[in-house]
């Protein structure tokens, strides 16, 4: 079966909500459970105290990388279509400062 | 500042029953990419938050000003071929990030009242340091176009190279500042 299954039209906008609260529910799961309920425990990255954050996200990461590749390599997944966000680097690296003060001024 | 795995009680007293203590760092961030993952097969697109702000945003000043809403590109752009400026996927998502944050705390027995902040400021200062860092998280991820979820995390696993950009400046960011409000927290 190919994939992104909405993108073949496996189902329409209506089912395409459910989704989005089924794996919304899985996303906030494993941020609570990894501690980034905590603003104290994120922020303590930002202090080299607990690393939660560097480990969580890169391991996120680095895990749905070999997935997306391995996915696309065998063909079932077709990465020209999944969605990447325009690169507008001047905003880009201005809006990543901007919330990176945030962050570590508010905490989340 | 607490050790990792303690939480900070009101009293500012650490604690560490066995039921408060997180996940495996290592556990959780293949999980949450086993999530992302699956995002990605099922719709074609990672996950994001902030863009449910910017939904609510939009409803909000639909409702209030219509006028000006359809006279702006951007309020307009979320208006257009909708049936309701709530009903996006990214609204739903977050619907279920609260679901999900919650049921993982409630299991965990995470679940009190409490402003969460160092032992060395005040709840009203912390309250208005948070209100400010969310005003600078809410400008910052419009004008790179996503969040932590949105461009680091998502962008971050499709080697997009401006979401890398951003995530990078965000620990700089974060770290160029942190010794300056080290007192909200330690």
């Amino acid at each position: 079966m190919s994939a992104p299954w909405f993108k073949f039209g496996l189902f329409g906008d209506e089912v395409s909500f459910l989704v989005a609260f089924a794996i919304g529910i899985g996303f906030g799961f494993f941020l609570e459970r990894a501690g980034f309920g905590s603003a104290r425990k994120l922020a303590a990255q930002f202090y080299f105290t607990d690393m939660a954050v560097f480990k969580v996200m890169f391991t996120a990461i680095v895990t749905a990388m070999l997935g997306l590749f391995y996915l696309g390599w065998i063909g079932v997944l077709d990465l020209e279509l999944v969605y990447l966000t325009g690169t507008f680097l001047p905003a880009q690296i201005v809006g990543g400062v901007i919330l990176g003060f945030g962050f570590i001024i508010g905490g989340y | 500042m607490a050790a990792p795995n303690q939480v900070a009680t009101d009293s500012g007293r650490p604690e560490t029953p066995e039921k408060t203590r997180y996940m495996n760092p290592y556990l959780a961030g293949v999980g949450l990419g086993l999530v992302l993952l699956a995002s990605f097969v099922i719709m074609g697109r990672g996950l994001g938050a902030s863009g449910a702000f910017s939904s609510l945003v939009v409803f909000a000043v639909d409702t209030v000003a219509p006028a000006h809403a359809q006279a702006n590109d951007f309020y307009r752009g979320y208006l257009e071929g909708v049936d309701h400026p709530l009903k996006s996927w990214l609204v739903f998502l977050l619907v279920g990030i609260l679901v999900g944050g919650f049921v993982s705390g409630a299991l965990g027995g995470r679940i009190r009242r409490m402003i969460e902040k160092g032992p060395n400021i005040s709840a009203r200062t912390r309250l208005l340091l948070a209100f400010g860092g969310g005003i600078l998280i809410g400008v910052g991820a419009k004008l790179a176009r996503g969040c932590t979820s949105g461009q680091a995390l998502s962008g971050g696993a499709l080697l997009n190279a401006g979401s890398w950009a951003f995530m990078l400046m965000v620990f700089a960011g974060g770290y160029a500042l942190a010794y300056f409000v080290r007192r909200q927290w330690r």
